[in-house]
């Protein structure tokens, strides 16, 4: 009878609990921005891709930008919409839900909160 | 032979061990084990996990010999395999309430039983034992085990798996279990609260995957559980 294996999955889970440390300490940094933008889409219950002209129409109104997209470069501009005010945007493209490469690529997201 | 079948089987070959004291069914056959009449529809894995405290290791290790049907791995004595297709897989897992960070995980060396002793297992805690076919199983109170899966990191196929363990628990949570949940939340350092909240996020954004049960329709439970973790006032 052996350890060896126990022994290397004991050393596999102090190790990721040391690299949990250390993505806790830079949760302010650049680590947590991704934290930080799970989060927001997290809140959401659909997200759409739309063009920069809506996007600024949305500001212009009032409503805020997700702090979390100026932090990301390029920046993206996530804005949560009322259903009723995503309804009237031309541009919107439904994104599924995701960090995937659509969600990625959309410079401008609007989202719409549960 | 369907997979409750052989769940069941298995927890009966391992019931005198089951019936020591602290021994818990822990891990990704629990809510299997929670639904009603345990009917097992939320596979993820094909093996059981069993906590064993490190209080009562020599105990188990005194029954393990009479049992039928399973034999240690020669590779990896702690988990215990089939010597039928009707039957899975046992890992024993070792929980001392001395550890709770990952960090302090070990190894309990034995001869006959070493057992990996799990930091976070010790959020685990014995709900009454719930009753199958006559069969006594030992389960955890929800919230802990959905806790303990929570604070566990890990990566890459395992790590998305112990995450639909976590959402098959949170289907069955009821207002007191998200409360229970909630409190022991609280109870947690900064650091591993947050891997409570970022393993949420992570839950909330995975893709379905064949076989295990699609987190999509329960965004919106993992986005509320969220919320009311974060509205305990623990760092945001």
């Amino acid at each position: 009878m052996t350890t060896v294996a126990l022994e290397r999955r004991a050393r596999e889970a102090r190790s990721r609990a040391a690299v949990r440390a250390w993505q806790y300490r830079q949760r302010h940094h650049a680590h947590g921005v991704w934290f930080g933008l799970r989060r927001i889409l997290t809140q959401a219950a659909e997200a759409y891709a739309i063009d920069a002209v809506e996007a600024g129409a949305l500001l212009d109104e009032g409503m805020l930008a997700e702090p979390v997209g100026s932090k990301l470069e390029p920046p993206k501009t996530v804005i949560f919409v009322p259903q009723a005010r995503l309804a009237t945007l031309v541009s919107r493209r439904a994104l599924p839900l995701r960090l995937g490469g659509e969600m990625l690529e959309a410079r401008c997201i609007a989202l719409v909160r549960w | 032979m369907e997979f409750r079948k052989r769940l069941l089987a298995t927890l009966r070959a391992i019931e005198p061990v089951l019936r020591v004291e602290g021994v818990l069914v822990v891990g990704s056959e629990v809510p299997n084990l929670l639904e009603a009449g345990a009917a097992s529809t939320l596979v993820v894995s094909q093996d059981v996990d069993i906590g064993v405290p490190v209080s009562v290791h020599a105990e188990v290790k005194r029954i393990l010999p009479s049992l039928r049907g399973l034999k240690p791995s020669p590779e990896e004595p702690s988990v215990w395999l089939p010597e039928t297709p009707a039957l899975i897989e046992v890992n024993f897992l070792g929980m001392d309430p001395s550890r709770l960070d990952a960090a302090d995980t070990y190894v309990l060396k034995d001869t006959v039983l070493p057992l990996l002793v799990f930091g976070p297992l010790s959020l685990i805690r014995a709900a009454p034992p719930i009753d199958v076919d006559g069969l006594h199983i030992p389960v955890p109170r929800l919230a802990g085990l959905l806790i303990e899966k929570l604070v566990t990191d890990r990566t890459g196929e395992k790590g998305d798996r112990d995450l639909l363990v976590a959402l098959g628990l949170i289907t069955l949570a009821t207002e007191a279990d998200f409360a229970n949940a909630a409190n022991l939340f609280v109870s947690l350092s900064g650091e591993l609260r947050h891997t409570v909240r970022s393993n949420l996020t992570v839950l909330s954004l995975l893709d379905p995957r064949p076989g295990m049960p699609d987190p999509r329709p329960q965004r919106q439970a993992v986005a509320a559980l969220l919320a009311r973790l974060e509205a305990t006032g623990a760092e945001q």
